[in-house]
Order: C-alpha cells, then structure tokens, then sequence
C-alpha cells in the first residue's frame, strides 16, 4: 500500500494548504547506482568540536568530494584540512563559532567529540550545533563521533561519553521533519584509520532510512589492505537467503552491482521469483528449504563446490507465525524460532566449521525491531529475532582473528508484502512513529546490508544497526 | 629459437632528427579549405623538403589526429599516398584527445626502439573548420528506406516525414568540445577547476598576455623560422601564426566577458581558440640518423600516460603524468632545464603548477613526502603555449616535442619535461633530453 503523504502530490498539496496538524513527511534522498569515487562530491560539511579526529576526517571528507567549513576561532583549526584540500582541490573554509553566517547552508554536520572529559564539555554539542540547525539542508546529515564509554576509565568521562548518544538520539527527532538523520559513531582508541568507509556511508544517500543509531568502530577484526571506493565487492560470493523477493531481492541486487557473485537461495516453491531474481542480477540459484535437517551440509558443499567457498552470507529469510502466546500453537512457536534464529546458527556454524566462508568473510543476520522492542502477538518472532543480536555479539570476537565480521540488521516499519497486509490504522501509526515521519524501502535495508559486507566496513564487528528511520520504539 | 631478422627486437635509441609545422590559424580563417589531411600533406612535404631526406629511407608514418576525417581516418597512409612515397611506407592513425600528437610520437620513439622501424615521420594535424556536421542518427535512421530505395507509396513518404518531427531533434548539431559521458563543455571544466583550486580571473589574465607577449617574441626574433614553413592556401600564402597577439595586455584581457559562467573567469582571451593547423616530427634510431648524416637533436627519456576522472578535475592530468615520467627518468623536477606544458586554458595550466607546488598533492596523490616543485618561471613555456600559438588538438603534442627539442639542440640545455592535459580526464608528460 503507498504511503499517500509521501507519494501523493496532490495529497501533500491539499494537507500543506489546508494547514492540518498533519506533519508531511520529506521525501527522502537516495543514492542510485553503485558505490561511487566521492559520495560527498560538492557537499558542503560542517566539521566542529575539539577531538584528536581532525586529520583522519580531512582525508576522508576531501577525498569524498566535500568542501569542509570548519568551525574554530583561528585560521590553526584549517591546518589538518590543508594539504588534502589541496590535493583534492577542496579548500577549507573557516567560520567563527557562534551566529551561522547569513544564507550559509550545509549539507552535513560532523562533530568531533572525541577530546569531551566532563558533562561540562557537553556544551559543545549544544554552543556549536544548535546555530546550525536549521542550515541543514533537507535529507541532511549529522553525525557525532566520540570515543566508547566503556573503554573510558575514569566514570565522569564515560558519562561524558555515553551522553554523545543521548543528544544525537533526540537530535535525530527533531531534524527528521526535514529528512535528515542523526547517527553517532564511537571509535576505539586506535581503530581511527577505520572510520573513513563508515563516514563516507554515514554521510551519503545510502543511509536515508538510518537515523538515531550509535556505531562501534573497532579494531577487533583483522583486517590488513586498503579498502575498496568503488566496485568494492569485486570477485567475492554472497549467499543472500529469502532473495526471491523484499529485502532479499533488493539486496542481492545491490550486492550484485557492486561486483559480487550472488547466491540467491529459496525455497524450491519460490524457484520462479528467486530463479528471475538471479537471472537478472548475473547470479546463481540455489533452492533448499533452510529448516530441512541437511540443509547446512547441503548450501556448504554446494558453495565449496561451485564457488570454491563464499566471503558474504545475508541470512535474510524469515517468518512470521503471529498470535499470542496464549493462543499459539507449538509448531507456531517452533517454526519463527527455528526459521529465524536455529537455521540461521546451523547454516552459519557449518560454513565456519567447514571454512567454506572465506577469512575476511562477513556475516549479516536480519533481525526486527520489534524483536528489540518487543511487540503483541510476536513472542515467538521477537524470540527468534532478539536472539540474532546475542549470536552476532558473542561470534564476532570468536572469528575476528579471521577477519570475519558478524553484525545483525534490524529493520524497523519497511513497505513490502508484510507490513501491506497490516490494519491501515496501524500501518499509519507505525510509520509516522519513525523520526522522519515515513516507512522504509528494502533497498534501505540492502544498502546497510550491503555496506556491511564490503571490506570497509572492517571496523564494525558484533553490531546490531536498526533501519528504523529512528523510530520511537526499540532502543 | 629462430633468429631474429631485421633488427627486430632490437634495443637502440630513438632520436629526434627534425620536426616541421604548418602555421596555426585561427579556425574557419586562411586554412578554411584544407582539410586535416591537406594539412597533414603541407607538414610531411615540408619536412621532408627542409631535411632533403630520402623516400626510399622511410618505414612509416604514424599520424595523429582528434576530429578524424570519417571516410578516410586512417590520415597517416593517406598522406604517404598523396605524397607519393613509395607504396612501402606503411601508416597508422592513433586518437588520444589533445595528447595526440605527442602520442603519434612516443608510439614512433617506442617502434624504433624496438626494432620495428629505423625511419619514421610521426605528427598530427586537425581542422576545426572542416569538422562534419553529423546528421543525427534519428534522422539517418528514418531517411535509410529513402535512401536505399525502399519507400514505394506516398504514404511511406508521409511515415518518413512523420518520423522527423519536431523539426530540432534532426537539424545538424554544432559540434562543440563536449565529454561524451557528461555532456559538460570543457570550458565548465576549466571554470570549475578555476574555483576549486581558486585560480583568479587576474592571474589568468596575467599567465595569457605572458604566453602571448613570449610567442610574439620567438615569432618576431626569427625563432620559429625553422620549425613552421609557410603554406599556400587557396586564401593566399600564410606565413605565421595569426592567433599571437604581442600586443596585448592584462588590461585587456580583463575586459573581456566570461564565456561558460556569469560570474566565471574563463574568457576568450585566457582560453585556447578553435585552431587548424599540423605538425610533423622525423625520428630515426640514432644509428640510422648518424648514417644518413643527420644531427639528431633530442631523445626521449622517458614518458607517461595517466587517467583521472573526468567528472573530478578533468585537466588535472598533467600533474600526476609529469611526476610519473619524472620518476621513471629518475629524475626531480629541480634537475629539468625547461618545462613546456599545454595550454588548454591558463586556469588549467595555473592548477597543475599549483598541484606540483603542493605538499598536501604530493603527499595524498603521489605517495610522496614533498612536494614535486615550483616551476621556476624563465623555464616554463619559454615560447608561449596554446594560448598564443593556437591548438589545432592533434598537431600540439608534436609542436611541442619539436620546439623544445630546437631549444635543447641550440641552448644547450640538458633536458625538457613536457605536459599535456586531455578530453577524457587523460594526462600525458614525456621527458626530452639533448643528444
């Protein structure tokens, strides 16, 4: 079902002239095609804040393609920007702190935290952001970057640090009127050279529908060369489960244009729908019902055989067998929480145990938000989707060593066949629940999946991103 | 394994023996009509004149051009057939945007010092005023059944008119320098490269009346005298240049409009003109040359081709491939005695001099600690540039290599790094050193 406040024009124009207490959600900008060279290309972003982060962001955001306007009462806050803007040929500019200067508009705002020690500094946050507010542009950006409380030794800055994530949550409330989103990113003391591929995804239209999230930047997984800009899952295999259709579909497409060879698996009576999905993306066809007792062996063997092994598995497919506890029946039960949760650690121990995924492999689980935040009717779901967010935190630090990252994607309200088939009353609610008044698209949730999967996204290991639009529910 | 026949596979040094060009005239003026390959004629005969060299002794031609003439492309072959040499003489055609005729060069350099050839004319020639209006093809499409005879009723008649509606889709397009992927013309390139590495409408200014005020000298001095040879057109005889104004100024160039932007700094007077011309440059492996008894005045030492994204910078070029033909000579840009760069648009030129001069450039761009250098003005562009002497885009890279290595052979100065920016995001520098 479409949204009509977001698709309608002419619903858009009779709610903004009449001026009913409606709010009208921004379309939201996304990227088309695959990874490109500067994401950033011709953006003006606000650098501001005191942290150690300064020369690792004027790498990243020149080489981007960003003019970087960076906030600071001396010419001394430009000098990390000057040799990559030169080589990029994107001068920095300086502006003093304080009143924003007349018609000055950014398209994204960085703040630095990284240097805060005491609930005092937190004022930063308040004395250099607030004036730009509202030279955000629509589909804006904010990202603040600060360093994980739970690395700090002292309590007062650990509090100095958590408070980080509270602001940018709320933040992100307020700017989602205009399509914007607000994400913090924590970096581990060390894992600096890790952030640029997080940044430069943060920042760009491929994270339209994330938005109130905090991310932990790690060196915990082994990684050694360069990463990829563009085309940058050359040469791998990815094995996508549930790709017939939905979030499936849309990221095995997405995975495919960046140059992997994708495994679509299905169930054989989906084999129509996933066979014309593979087809179209250049892929394979794989049809093995994942609950089945040989499933694993099956998928293993066909992927060491075939591809010589596979360095990105999306464990997508899922189901829902709704009703409440009271009401529901054991193989109800039985089905979401096998589906969800016990075919996906089967299927993902045997391809560690067999080493059929590949040393810096990557392994994306689908989880919910409502299995975060919990939801009526969906205890066994919830079950199964909770779960997803233990297994990814307590795997990854088992195979880093391997460079293999493990992360869960929750998505939160995502148009497609499921939430079509909700009460309109309901479907109404939960999308304007999200920070920017909207549902999501698959392929926002294909774009975080995807991401995930590349190599620059080294430094995010045992995390569960939600797609959710920063919606009022979870956490 | 068989023995080799013919020197094949030979290593020996490639030399430039002499090199020849057509004055360059500014488009649709005196050259109007000769064609690229009339220009090409003119430009080998000359040479060949000047240096009274055999026919019998040449390998090759190798030729290079930018609008290509569609029914006859392969120029080189053409200019041996009109000129009559012997049928022996075998040719090629290669297109690199305005690297071309440097390309056409190096290409010879490469075959002789593999080997492959012992004698071979190498150049470029274009002719902005006979580029071809090309019908576009929706047209080409719909009038095919007329044309071939396959429209039998009045009403296949009326399809074939319907088909060409509107009007504007068919009519005949100008051509202008646009990249094909992005459809922007180069001069919004050079206007955009003028803001980002914030060259200003002055210093513009100032680098265009230089480049004119150091042509007009070399032309009035008599320097030019050896390496351009008059031509008979069908407009009377053309002695020199006409795109050189020795008497201009800052002042007044400053007056002139911004042609690509409103509030923009590229203007006529500091970018290069639409321009026909050709250049010719013989090269003979140095035992060949000492043989036949000539002079050699210049080899190279090495070259480099590079690519950079075209939606980027795209005449950016020239400041990766100078650093890349510096290394692979071994050598600093503090050691080249002259530096000759095209000149595309003086923006373009004053962003490369400012990304050689940059730290930040070398360091995120080319992996090195310092910056690759100041280019030390009484070495750069000793004799004008593109913007002065004009840009037929085929024919520059040959002017080039021959008017530095006149310089080298008279001067007395060891070694010349040339630079070229081109269509496409290309860069291409080469290294010349005396003999």
């Amino acid at each position: 079902m479409t949204d009509l406040l977001l698709e309608n024009e002419n619903a858009r124009r009779l709610v903004k002239t009449l001026g009913l207490p409606i709010p009208v959600p921004e379309k939201l900008a996304r990227s088309r095609g695959p990874y490109e060279e500067r994401p950033l290309d011709e953006k003006k972003v606000l650098v501001c804040g005191v942290g150690g982060l300064q020369h690792v962001l004027a790498q990243v955001l020149t080489k981007a393609g960003a003019y970087p306007l960076v906030l600071g009462t001396s010419d001394a806050v430009l000098e990390p920007f000057v040799g990559p803007g030169e080589a990029w040929a994107r001068a920095p500019r300086r502006v003093e702190p304080g009143e924003a200067p007349e018609g000055e508009r950014v398209d994204a705002i960085v703040f630095d935290g990284t240097g805060l020690e005491t609930p005092d500094d937190l004022h930063q946050l308040y004395a250099f952001i607030s004036p730009w507010i509202r030279r955000l542009i629509r589909s804006g950006r904010v990202v603040v970057l600060g360093r994980p409380a739970a690395d700090a030794k002292k309590p007062v800055r650990a509090a100095t640090r958590a408070g980080l994530e509270g602001f940018t949550r709320s933040l992100a409330k307020e700017i989602g009127g205009n399509g914007s989103i607000a994400n913090s990113v924590f970096v581990q003391e060390g894992a600096d050279d890790r952030l640029g591929p997080v940044l430069r995804f943060l920042l760009s239209p491929r994270s339209a529908y994330i938005s109130c999230q905090p991310f932990h930047v790690t060196k915990l997984a082994k990684a050694d060369e360069t990463p990829p800009e563009t085309h940058v899952l050359g040469g791998k295999v990815a094995l996508v489960t549930g790709a017939a259709r939905g979030i499936g579909e849309a990221t095995a497409e997405l995975l495919a244009a960046e140059g992997a060879h994708v495994v679509c698996l299905d169930r054989p009576a989906d084999d129509g729908p996933c066979s014309k999905v593979a087809q179209r993306i250049g892929g394979s066809t794989l049809l093995i019902d994942i609950t089945d007792v040989d499933a694993p062996q099956r998928i293993a063997g066909e992927l060491k055989e075939r591809f010589g092994g596979v360095d990105i598995v999306v464990h997508n497919a899922g189901v829902t067998r709704d009703k409440t506890l009271a009401r529901m029946k054991p193989e109800q039960w039985d089905m979401a929480v096998d589906i969800n949760l016990g075919a996906v650690i089967r299927i993902t121990d045997r391809l560690l145990s067999g080493s059929v995924l590949r040393e810096g492999g990557r392994v994306i689980c689908l989880s919910s938000v409502s299995g975060i935040a919990g939801n009526r009717g969906q205890t066994n779901y919830s079950a199964g989707k909770a779960g997803i967010v233990g297994f990814v935190r307590a795997l990854a630090p088992k195979v880093a060593k391997k460079g293999i990252t493990v992360n869960a994607i929750a998505p939160g309200f995502i148009e497609t066949r499921l939430t079509d088939a909700m009460p309109v009353a309901f479907r109404e609610v939960a999308r304007r629940m999200a920070a920017v008044g909207q549902g999501g698209k698959p392929v926002d949730v294909g774009q975080a999946i995807t991401f995930l999967a590349t190599p620059g996204a080294a430094g995010l290991t045992g995390e569960t991103v939600r797609v959710c639009g920063g919606a009022l529910v979870g956490a | 394994m068989a023995k080799k026949k013919n020197g094949w596979g030979r290593k020996q040094r490639a030399v430039v023996v002499a090199g020849i060009r057509t004055p360059f005239v500014k488009a649709f003026g005196k050259f109007l009509k000769l064609d690229s390959i009339d220009l090409s004629d003119i430009a080998v005969k000359s040479l060949l004149e000047r240096t009274d060299l055999s026919h019998d002794e040449i390998d090759s031609i190798v030729w290079g051009g930018v609008i290509l003439p569609s029914l006859a492309p392969n120029i080189a072959r053409e200019i041996a057939l009109d000129l009559r040499l012997p049928a022996s003489v075998e040719g090629m055609t290669c297109t690199r945007a305005c690297a071309t005729g440097l390309q056409a060069v190096t290409l010879a350099a490469a075959a002789i010092e593999r080997g492959e050839a012992d004698v071979v004319i190498a150049g470029g020639s274009d002719s902005t005023s006979n580029a071809p209006l090309n019908l576009p093809q929706k047209a080409v499409h719909a009038l095919a059944p007329l044309a071939f005879g396959k429209a039998a009723t009045p009403g296949d008649y009326l399809g074939v008119l319907a088909q060409m509606m509107p009007i504007t889709d068919i009519l005949p397009k100008m051509p202008k320098i646009a990249e094909r992927t992005t459809g922007e013309v180069m001069g919004e390139s050079a206007e955009r490269m003028a803001k980002r590495n914030e060259i200003s409408r002055e210093a513009q200014d100032e680098f265009a009346a230089r480049s004119h005020h150091k042509a007009a000298e070399a032309i009035e001095s008599g320097r030019f005298d050896d390496e351009v040879a008059p031509v008979e057109s069908p407009e009377g005889w053309v002695h020199a240049d006409n795109i050189v104004r020795g008497d201009t100024s800052v002042e007044k160039l400053s007056k002139l409009r911004p042609v690509f932007a409103k509030d923009g700094t590229v203007t006529a007077g500091n970018a290069s003109a639409l321009t026909d011309g050709a250049a010719a440059v013989l090269l003979m492996s140095e035992e060949k040359a000492k043989a036949l008894g000539y002079k050699p005045l210049a080899a190279f030492r090495s070259w480099s081709y590079v690519g950079v994204d075209p939606t980027d910078q795209l005449l950016i070029g020239p400041a990766l491939a100078m650093p890349k033909a510096l290394d692979r000579a071994a050598m600093e840009l503090k050691d080249v005695s002259l530096v000759d760069m095209h000149e595309a648009f003086a923006a373009q030129v004053l962003s490369v001099t400012k990304a050689l001069a940059s730290k930040g450039f070398a360091q995120v761009r080319l992996g090195k600690s310092k910056a690759v250098g100041e280019i030390d003005e009484a070495t750069f562009n000793v004799h004008g540039g593109s913007l002065s002497i004009g840009h037929p885009f085929g024919a520059t890279g040959a002017r080039m290599v021959t008017t530095m290595a006149n310089e080298l052979a008279s001067t007395g100065a060891e070694t010349a790094l040339l630079g070229i920016c081109a269509a496409g995001g290309l860069g291409a520098a080469a290294v010349l050193e005396a003999v």
